[in-house]
């Protein structure tokens, strides 16, 4: 496979990542606290498109190698992680009057009761879109890219949300009351934005976005009730790579760490490649730079630009 | 004032006292579960539960005699077992096969007890096994264990919990190659030394020299590929384990198909095994596939595009489909669950027969004693029998654990010194998107 190849494969991964952290982020910049319950939200995301488009079927056409039906069940997905999110904030987080660390906590537990409902009512095992597996894009075969249809539609999704939202937060009102909401909560407040309903929009979108996220997932590979939460980690790594709290912070970290997770073999093949001298450290590289630790190499990249810049790639506060 | 706080003070010493009368009566439900007790006074134990209105902590002390009696209450057994994560199809069926089995052992009953069986769930991780085997033995106090699904969780528990205990350990799926360093840990399964020996004799009956090999990362996965490098006689063009619940392994299949090779042999789990085939699939791959048992299951099929892996063969331990007992098992199998069994369903199935035999030849029923006749039950020697019914008789009748040979639905069984079983093999190959059974292979 050539280095395009594994770009493209990079790429689809990424809108995936991108779409779980910005999420992620943005509740941290405006809920203040990590939220463990994003990765099984984009679960429970996954599985609403799974219920709705078994329930309304594909209605006709295709685009990108996708039924209608498959949009409509990626918009209900969407709705109704924003939904769960919000009921969650309402019922349990607003309601406990506990700091960050506390909110935190209770996140892991939300996570475990998101997964154990989709368990009770899916079971565990995985299963899959039923939507007809495409083989590689035939005109982009030369090139060594392999890619289906359904994996340009996922990054052309990603593409539209993530631009969407940056019109958004640049553009209009409620954006500028969740950035000046993210720099000085106080301040916002006292300047009369009502800080409460933008707490609840941050959550719409973020969830929302999750869930998006998580459709995809079950497109890009299969849904099973821990899809999410295997993915959270990365999703982490990929918020604090972007600098937390930051929006735009996420979408590069989000890029930079699914890309690098697709690109493990192409660093293995640079490694051999490279006239490491001498021999023994060569075969210590060589050990090092394999596909089984694309994670653990993700994350020494992660290290590596926290240490040169110590808030992320984005830096303090810039949503 | 004053009056109200005194007030307030003995209604709070009362609570506390009611609290602790609670408590004192809840711990004495949680002995009586231990050794069954006997029928009367185990429920008084679960009265003391509504201790609450505190007037006699006394019901504890009834609850906790329930301990030390003990003839007609059900003999209670423990199960770890894979109810979730990525073992849980396995979980499934064990869990058919254990209520079958449990069901036709209560009906005859061991010597006019039940056999009761309490189940924990492992989560399919190591960390998830050991503390439900912790729960069982050193709470509820099993002496004999039925446990687990992965051979690392199997090998966890062993380690951290059954080790230096006189408590019985029988694995009920487990075909990692390591378990067979510790005899005191047996199982049901065969090794997996026997399939990797069987995929390598295949791969080069196909004419193939070069393979590419990817691996879990774990001790089944390890052990496995082991044994096959050790058996292969040709050449490996890549040989690397991947991470389980990946959300993707395109970097694995594209290093699978740069190797050239063009046999590719999946040393993995059902859900990463799918994961994979819709990824080599859709990058457009072709590649002759093999397999070990864990790739194989009716949620690959469903979750894999038709066609995607025709051809392919894989190796399953089998249960001895030619004999009557085995077919006599399908046969209520089927009528109870409306379709065919698995042999890692009938592995479960003989693990609960099994057990109930060693209760019933053991003088008590202690983990001392269990370890001494679970091995016997089962071995070479004695009668052969084929049912619990047929076993339970010749028990009945005076017969000591030497004189039954239990021959199970899974294979006879016959434990060697490794705690290992003999078992059968069979090759199944994937005819239009769908397994069908080709050949047999002795274990």
């Amino acid at each position: 496979m050539t280095v395009l190849g594994y770009l493209a494969n990079g790429l689809v991964f990424s809108s995936i990542i991108v779409l779980g952290s910005i999420g992620l982020s943005l509740v941290y910049s405006i809920a203040d606290f990590a939220n463990f319950a994003h990765g099984d939200t984009m679960t429970i995301g996954a599985y609403t498109s799974l219920v709705t488009f078994g329930a309304i079927g594909g209605l006709g056409g295709a685009v990108l190698g996708l039924p209608y039906g498959f949009f409509v069940a990626l918009v209900a997905g969407i709705a109704v992680a924003a939904l769960v999110a919000v009921g969650t904030e309402k019922l349990i987080y607003e309601p406990l009057d506990i700091d960050s660390i506390g909110l935190l906590i209770t996140s892991i537990g939300i996570a475990f009761i998101y997964r154990a409902v989709i368990q009770i009512r899916f079971g565990s095992e995985s299963t899959d879109f039923d939507i007809q597996a495409l083989r590689p894009i035939d005109a982009l075969l030369p090139y060594g890219i392999r890619v289906t249809l359904h994996d340009v539609a996922i990054v052309v999704s990603a593409v539209i949300l993530v631009v969407g939202l940056h019109v958004l937060l640049q553009y209009t009102d409620l954006g500028r009351k969740m950035r000046a909401m993210a720099d000085n909560p106080d301040l916002a407040r006292v300047s009369g934005i009502r800080t409460k309903r933008i707490k609840l929009w941050t959550w719409v979108i973020g969830a929302g976005l999750a869930g998006a996220g998580g459709v995809f997932l079950g497109l890009f590979n299969q849904l099973a009730p821990r899809m999410g939460f295997n993915l959270l980690l990365v999703i982490f790594a990929a918020v604090i790579l972007g600098g937390i709290g930051s929006v735009y912070g996420a979408m590069a970290g989000g890029f930079l760490i699914g890309m690098i997770n697709q690109l493990t073999p192409f660093f293995s093949n640079v490694v051999e490649a490279l006239p490491i001298w001498p021999g023994w450290l060569a075969r210590v590289a060589e050990g090092l730079v394999s596909i089984e630790y694309a994670n653990a190499i993700a994350f020494v990249i992660m290290v590596l630009v926290l240490l040169v810049r110590p808030n992320g790639i984005a830096g303090e506060g810039a949503t | 004032m004053s009056r109200d706080s005194t007030d307030l003070a003995n209604r709070r010493t009362l609570l506390k006292l009611t609290g602790g009368a609670g408590v004192a009566a809840l711990s004495g439900c949680l002995s009586t579960t231990d050794d069954g007790g006997d029928g009367s006074d185990g429920s008084d134990g679960s009265d003391g539960s509504d201790g609450s209105d505190g007037s006699d902590g006394s019901d504890s002390s009834d609850g906790s005699d329930g301990s030390d009696g003990g003839d007609s209450g059900p003999y209670e057994i423990g199960m770890v077992n894979s109810l979730t994560g990525s073992l849980s199809a396995f979980g499934q069926r064990n869990k058919r096969g254990v209520d079958l089995a449990l069901q036709q052992v209560n009906e005859v009953g061991i010597g006019g007890r039940e056999l009761n069986i309490a189940v924990e769930d492992s989560e399919s991780e190591n960390q998830g096994g050991i503390a439900a085997a912790q729960k069982l033995v050193n709470q509820d106090g099993v002496p004999f264990l039925i446990g687990a699904v992965g051979s690392g969780v199997s090998l966890a528990i062993y380690e951290s919990v059954v080790q230096d205990t006189d408590v019985v350990q029988l694995s009920q799926n487990s075909t990692g190659l390591n378990l067979t360093n510790f005899p005191g840990l047996l199982r049901m399964s065969p090794s997996g030394r026997s399939q990797s020996l069987a995929l390598s004799n295949i791969i080069a009956e196909d004419g193939y020299d070069s393979v590419a090999v990817t691996y879990v990362n774990n001790d089944y996965g390890q052990s496995l590929t082991d044994a096959f490098v050790n058996a292969w006689d040709g050449d490996i063009a890549y040989n690397n384990p991947h991470d389980q619940d990946q959300a993707s392994y395109s970097g694995v299949i594209s290093e699978m198909n740069s190797s050239g090779a063009d046999a590719w042999l999946f040393i993995t789990y059902q859900a990463e095994f799918s994961t994979m085939v819709n990824e080599v699939f859709s990058s457009g791959y072709e590649a002759q596939f093999y397999g070990a048992d864990s790739v194989q299951g009716a949620n690959v099929i469903e979750n894999t595009p038709e066609g995607s892996m025709d051809g392919m063969k894989i190796v399953v331990p089998s249960a001895p489909v030619e004999e009557e007992n085995y077919q006599s098992f399908r046969d209520t199998f089927e009528s109870e669950y409306g379709q065919e069994p698995t042999s890692w369903a009938a592995y479960a199935y003989d693990c609960v027969i099994n057990a109930a035999l060693a209760i019933q030849a053991a003088d008590e029923f202690t983990g001392a004693a269990l370890q001494d006749t679970v091995r016997r039950v089962s071995g070479p020697e004695g009668e052969t029998v084929t049912s619990f019914e047929a076993a339970s008789e010749i028990l009945a009748d005076g017969g000591g654990p030497d004189d039954v040979d239990y021959q199970g639905v899974s294979g006879p069984i016959d434990f060697n010194d490794a705690g290992d079983p003999v078992g059968f093999l069979q090759v199944l190959e994937v005819q239009d998107h769908a397994y069908e059974g080709i050949d047999f292979v002795e274990g």
